[in-house]
């Protein structure tokens, strides 16, 4: 019973951060600070995303470090040459980064 | 011969059918991650069903995570709660984000909208907000978001189930763990459209990495933070002779710039 209503109200207050400013036209942001809303998509999303990339598990090493970077390069080049298609990038950046691993192991450095 | 234009209700019904296929493409991506955190999650002790309810009464993986841990290991209901609320609080953000897209849309459905507005969910909503075209009619844009949200609402909790029920099955040697964070750089980069936008993303991201080791989640909050200053500084300071800076628009955005 405690575990159901801590998860209740964790949904509620997760409810709550993302309504805030949606549930009433006389809650918005400042104007002042309008204008710079644009930025939260790429402030937030790459601070998820960069330390995912450059640390994967959490701690940045030559082993794990040097594949995904390259494989986040290789995505990102992918998705620009296929207009911008997602999916290209993704199966991109996955098959390279297996390809890294798989010639690490080959040389012996994985 | 006379030209023939989609109408209304085939409009909403292609809005519809992308932001199922671009929200499937991300429930794809997000297999592992799912999958491992609900075998992870089912070893806590706490009941699987209320796991599964987890995501989608709550439907944000990090805070699922550290919250279900946090019970499993006997905390009380209000640090559970509050560890929750602390992880999630950049949902503010991105409320405050589209508001300005959303705000001709009735009360109930912005409110409804708002339930589904996890990481993805946002991230596509504003990339297609922002896109050239704009979101197209309001009947476009209700087809895509509501969607996109629900595609990736039922995706994560029957990932989360799978985990919860299989993922002892599953073999770890399979390396997938990029998935995610390649989804987050893929759904970034459409956002980012000019110089204050890549700086706001760059600064965010090495800020988040030097402060991976703060509890909580505080990291991306963090850099997130200090991604937005910076970003929003160079607007500042690039626009700063602009006679746009001192109108209320928020037209005159950064992402439109």
């Amino acid at each position: 019973m405690v575990d159901a209503i801590a998860i209740l109200l964790g949904g509620l207050v997760t409810y709550l951060t993302r309504v805030l400013f949606l549930v009433s036209k006389k809650l918005r942001p400042p104007r002042s600070v309008k204008r710079y809303l644009p930025l939260v998509g790429p402030a937030v999303l790459g601070s998820i995303a960069i330390p995912g990339l450059i640390a994967p598990g959490g701690e940045i090493a030559f082993a794990t470090t040097v594949p995904s970077v390259v494989a986040a390069l290789a995505a990102w080049s992918a998705w620009r040459l296929a207009r911008k298609q997602m999916v290209v990038g993704l199966v991109v950046g996955l098959a390279v980064w297996w390809g890294i691993f798989w010639l690490m192991g080959v040389v012996g450095w994985g | 011969m006379t030209p023939s234009f989609p109408s209304g209700r085939e409009l909403t019904r292609a809005a519809s059918l992308q932001g199922f296929r671009d929200a499937g493409l991300i429930i794809l991506a997000y297999i592992p991650f799912g999958i491992a955190m609900g075998a992870a999650l089912a070893t806590t002790g706490v009941d699987p069903w209320l796991i599964i309810s987890s995501s989608v009464v709550i439907f944000a993986g990090a805070s699922q995570l550290a919250g279900i841990e946090l019970l499993g290991a006997g905390a009380g209901i209000l640090l559970v709660v509050v560890t929750i609320g602390v992880i999630n609080a950049r949902h503010l953000l991105y409320s405050a984000s589209l508001e300005p897209h959303l705000a001709d849309w009735p009360r109930g459905l912005r409110m409804l909208g708002a339930f589904l507005l996890a990481d993805p969910v946002y991230a596509l909503a504003i990339a297609r907000f922002e896109r050239p075209g704009g979101a197209g009619a309001r009947s476009e844009q209700y087809g895509y978001f509501f969607t996109a949200g629900l595609t990736c609402l039922v995706g994560w909790t029957g990932l989360t189930t799978a985990g919860v029920f299989l993922g002892g099955l599953i073999p770890d040697d399979i390396p997938l763990g990029l998935a995610v964070p390649l989804t987050f750089l893929l759904l970034l980069l459409p956002l980012v459209k000019d110089t204050s936008g890549a700086i706001a993303a760059i600064v965010g991201g090495i800020v988040a990495l030097v402060a991976r080791g703060l509890p909580l989640g505080l990291s991306t909050l963090v850099g997130a933070a200090a991604g937005l200053v910076a970003g929003g500084l160079l607007f500042w300071w690039l626009h700063r002779g602009d006679p746009r800076g001192s109108e209320d628009d928020a037209d005159a955005g950064p992402a439109h710039g």
